[in-house]
């Protein structure tokens, strides 16, 4: 069984590895760290290499929006192969959440190592002109851009469950649709939604918004260790207030993420294990 | 050694196949037959494990096809097999061998077998469609399973590939293995299947056996001959070994099993008539199928 798991595994490390999707991502995320840790100081007016806690701070709205696209586009587009592959794929006998686990643990690590790249890139940079001062937060960021391709992941493989050999193109178009909402809509429609509120309620809204959207969770939990509270958001601040401190801050976070990874995986098994192939 | 007990799949409400029962004992060679849309990749497919029956049962070497014990007992091979561009050929198979624990040198073996060795190392997507087929044949190949299931195995084969498929197939049923495979190419069929299951509408329309087959052919057989005369009473005299003798153009036709032939001819030289040529019309699968297609159509 775990040998299987890890075949599976190294199987799909290897085409995601070969894929021109993870190297077009890895190329144009390291090309935007890069330019993150060059240009922030550019667009306060002045010039130079950020340090480690600004490259941080600019890096997070690039992780944000990035990731789980990246996470839920080439997910999908592997986890959800033609007919015939999947076919003599799921005749061998193997358990399929063995299969589909292993091939999210590939897909995993590919994109994490794509991701390490550009973090690694930028950090060379910015340790090379500006120490290494910062340098646990980038860390911290980067652990955290790694837990939201796993929550993604999940998401993908969920959504590819119901479309293994047929139906990829629905199964796509809802990965944009998870996306937009995710990343874009959901926080504009909570803040509206507060804004429509009285204040007790509305607080509870926003704080119900940072817990339940796997993105704002990850914003509010990277901006706390990069920043404190200073770069808050209405959300977060009202999340903090209720947590009453980071440490509870830091726990409800850590499990609505290890939430998010654990149970959209748990469902996709249980769906393609009763679907048909 | 593959069981369908009241099998019936229908997808969104379009029925499959309904009420199938059917066993393929150990050791037999069994084509399913049936036009487009009659159910055999269903029935091919819910016996790898890949589809969950809406009603009744599969099981293999006992246990439901659905867990992956029975499917260590099988290797199927796809209709329309893929494989992902960005591997070599025989990363793939190498892929297949170790998930099925097979030996280091089993791979070469395969991809020998299948005429692949020189194209190996060269990614998927610069194959042709003849070659990708060859690959699945290579990775069906692979495991030493007792059953085979071949889902329109020779659709896309050039001619090494069918020699392939040809030797794999012959070897198994030499082995005592099962397999279970569909087919449109009834030369195969004629060639490697100790029996014969017809679908129609997701329905069984038939079962023959190769000897049952070879019986109806036979009786499907017409004798052509070419007399210097036609005698007054000849095809009286011969309608007791041949009740659908009859006279077109100038041939005499005689309906009827190989066996009989000596019989008739003797009977048409006791008639005083010449011989002037003879020619026979062998019974032919693709007339009895369709005639079977028909019936229950």
């Amino acid at each position: 069984m775990k040998g299987a798991f890890l075949l599976c595994a190294r199987q799909e490390l290897l085409l995601a590895v070969r894929s021109r999707w993870t190297q077009i991502f890895a190329f144009v995320f390291a090309g935007l760290s890069l330019a993150v840790s060059a240009s922030g100081y550019a667009l306060s007016g002045g010039h130079g290499i950020q340090d480690f806690a600004r490259t941080s701070a600019s890096l997070v709205q690039l992780v944000l929006l990035l990731v789980p696209l990246s996470a839920l586009l080439i997910g999908v587009l592997s986890l959800a192969p033609e007919r015939g592959a999947a076919e003599l794929l799921f005749s061998q006998p193997l358990g399929r959440p063995v299969i589909l686990l292993g091939q999210v643990a590939g897909l995993w690590a590919a994109l994490t190592a794509a991701q390490a790249i550009g973090f690694g890139a930028a950090g060379v940079v910015v340790f090379s002109n500006a120490g290494g001062e910062g340098l646990a937060g980038f860390l911290v960021l980067f652990a955290g851009s790694s837990v939201l391709t796993a929550v993604f992941l999940g998401i993908a493989a969920l959504l590819s469950a119901g479309a293994v050999g047929r139906r990829r193109a629905r199964a796509l178009a809802l990965a944009l649709v998870v996306w937009f909402i995710a990343v874009v809509l959901f926080d504009v429609a909570a803040l509206g939604l507060a804004s429509l509120l009285r204040s007790g309620t509305a607080s509870r809204v926003l704080i119900v918004s940072v817990l339940v959207n796997p993105v704002g969770a990850l914003r509010t939990g990277a901006l706390l260790a990069l920043q404190g509270t200073t770069a808050f958001g209405s959300a977060s601040l009202a999340f903090l207030r209720f947590t009453k401190g980071t440490v509870g801050a830091g726990l409800l976070l850590g499990g609505s993420l290890l939430l998010w990874t654990v149970v959209p995986l748990a469902l996709a098994t249980r769906r393609l294990s009763r679907a048909d192939i | 050694m593959i069981r369908f007990e009241a099998f019936g799949k229908s997808y969104d409400g379009h029925v499959a196949v309904r009420g199938l029962t059917l066993e393929v004992e150990a050791g037999e060679v069994v084509a399913l037959l049936g036009p487009n849309g009659s159910g055999k990749t269903t029935c091919l497919k819910a016996a790898a494990g890949l589809i969950h029956p809406t009603s009744g049962r599969v099981t293999v070497d006992g246990r439901s096809a659905m867990e992956p014990a029975a499917r260590r007992t099988i290797s199927f091979l796809p209709q329309k097999v893929a494989f992902p561009d960005a591997l070599t050929g025989r990363e793939v198979v190498e892929f297949y061998r170790r998930l099925r624990g097979g030996a280091r040198g089993r791979s070469d073996e395969v991809l020998r077998f299948a005429s692949l060795n020189g194209a190996s190392r060269r990614a998927v997507s610069t194959y042709s469609g003849g070659m990708v087929q060859r690959l699945g044949l290579a990775v069906a190949a692979l495991p030493d399973a007792p059953v085979l299931l071949l889902d329109e195995p020779t659709a896309a084969l050039d001619p090494e590939g069918l020699s392939a498929f040809y030797a794999l197939t012959e070897r198994r049923r030499g082995e005592g293995k099962t397999v279970l495979f569909t087919s449109h190419h009834l030369g195969d069929v004629e060639r490697l299947a100790t029996r014969f299951a017809v679908l129609v509408g997701g329905a069984l329309a038939g079962v023959l056996t190769a000897a049952e087959l070879s019986e109806r052919l036979a009786q499907r057989g017409v004798l052509r001959l070419r007399l210097d005369r036609l005698p007054e009473g000849l095809l009286a005299a011969l309608r007791p070994l041949s009740p659908g003798a009859s006279i077109r153009g100038d041939e005499l036709l005689l309906p009827g099993p190989a066996s009989l032939r000596p019989a008739l001819l003797d009977a048409v030289r006791a008639s005083g008539a010449e011989v002037r040529s003879l020619s026979a019309d062998e019974g032919r699968l693709d007339a009895l199928y369709a005639e079977m297609v028909n019936a229950r159509q």
